[in-house]
């Protein structure tokens, strides 16, 4: 299972077929920390950053933080520049949303999940 | 900055995400037919297009923390890159690009990212407002110790005011362009913003069949000194 966590349902849409697997979406960050809490763990997330509630970052520092969530790989699906290593919080790549294109998603599927 | 143009800097923050979806779904599109293809890609040229256009007015507000760094710039490579970028959309639009280096190959002292955006602008531009058939011309050239990139188009014939605002090498707000119909004067309002940043001569030369737009930009006398060093 994939998760895509974005406030923007289209572009999530987009994401959750671009991964060609199982892919359930949540709105925000919330939302998704109590799945998680109710047992269901992701193979690998795509995280938006700007959410409504706690963001993006709040959301890495609550998986990194728990011993079943550490190691799961994070790709960041943002319109922002990041220019610092996040790779701390299990951050494996950025994606910039005005320029990434459905195969990017895939390899990190490719690369990443199970 | 003026209220008017903080607004729709705001506004070019609100739109980056629509129009990032609007690209998004049109990739998510499997390939359609042979027929219907170039629709497919229209819709993701033209909505990259805006979000450069977005991209570059968000940098406008940006200018103001100084956070684009200067340094030696090649105007070759960066023109090189503009012209493989907006090559199909002269071919497209059945409209020649005529490019010619008439320049020693020197580095300028700018920032790639807003010369990139200068240029391209000028060229959309000239894309947009040359006739159909006629061509639209690239020349680099140096003018004592400066360069300067001129983009002729062979169009309507810039207004007056227009171009006395440019003369003084600042747009102060887009402004739209009554004889070049369909035009905000945005690419020229960032051009001018982005070459007033580099410290950069920005201007406009009228003809009787079109307009020349051109930056000139000071050669880089670090490059310079280690140049003659090699030498």
């Amino acid at each position: 299972m994939i998760f895509v966590i974005d406030d923007d349902y289209i572009m999530a849409e987009c994401i959750a077929r671009a991964t060609r697997r199982d892919a359930e979406i949540f709105p925000n960050a919330i939302e998704a920390m109590n799945a998680i809490s109710d047992g269901k763990v992701p193979e690998m997330i795509f995280l938006d950053v700007l959410l409504d509630g706690p963001n993006g970052f709040t959301f890495l520092n609550e998986m990194v933080s728990y011993e079943d969530t550490a190691r799961i790989p994070i790709v960041i699906v943002s319109s922002l520049d990041f220019d610092k290593d996040l790779s701390s919080y299990g951050v494996v790549g950025v994606l910039k949303k005005e320029t990434m294109k459905p195969e990017d998603i895939y390899e990190y599927i490719e690369k990443y999940s199970d | 900055m003026d209220v008017e143009v903080d607004g729709i800097l705001v506004a070019a923050h609100e739109l980056k995400a629509p129009l990032a979806v609007i690209r998004q779904l049109a990739l998510s599109f499997d390939e359609m037919n042979s027929r219907d293809e170039h629709i497919r890609s229209e819709m993701i040229s033209v909505s990259e297009r805006a979000i450069k256009q977005v991209n570059d007015l968000i940098k406008v507000k940006r200018l103001e923390s100084g956070l684009f760094e200067m340094e030696p710039v090649s105007v070759r490579a960066v023109c090189d890159d503009v012209t493989k970028e907006l090559n199909y959309l002269f071919d497209y639009n059945r409209k020649e690009l005529f490019i010619k280096y008439a320049n020693r190959s020197r580095l300028v002292t700018a920032n790639r990212e807003l010369l990139y955006s200068v240029i391209y602008n000028f060229l959309l531009n000239a894309m947009h407002y040359s006739s159909e058939g006629a061509r639209a011309e690239l020349v680099i050239k140096e003018v004592k110790n400066r360069v300067r990139v001129v983009v002729r188009d062979f169009g309507p014939a810039l207004p007056v005011d227009i171009w006395r605002e440019m003369k003084r090498g600042f747009i102060n707000k887009p402004t739209s362009i009554a004889m070049r119909p369909g035009s905000s004067g945005l690419g020229l309002f960032i051009a001018s913003r982005f070459s007033r940043y580099m410290h950069a001569n920005v201007g406009a030369v009228r003809h009787r069949d079109g307009t020349s737009f051109f930056v000139e930009l000071p050669v880089s006398k670090q490059a310079s000194l280690l140049n003659d060093f090699c030498n």
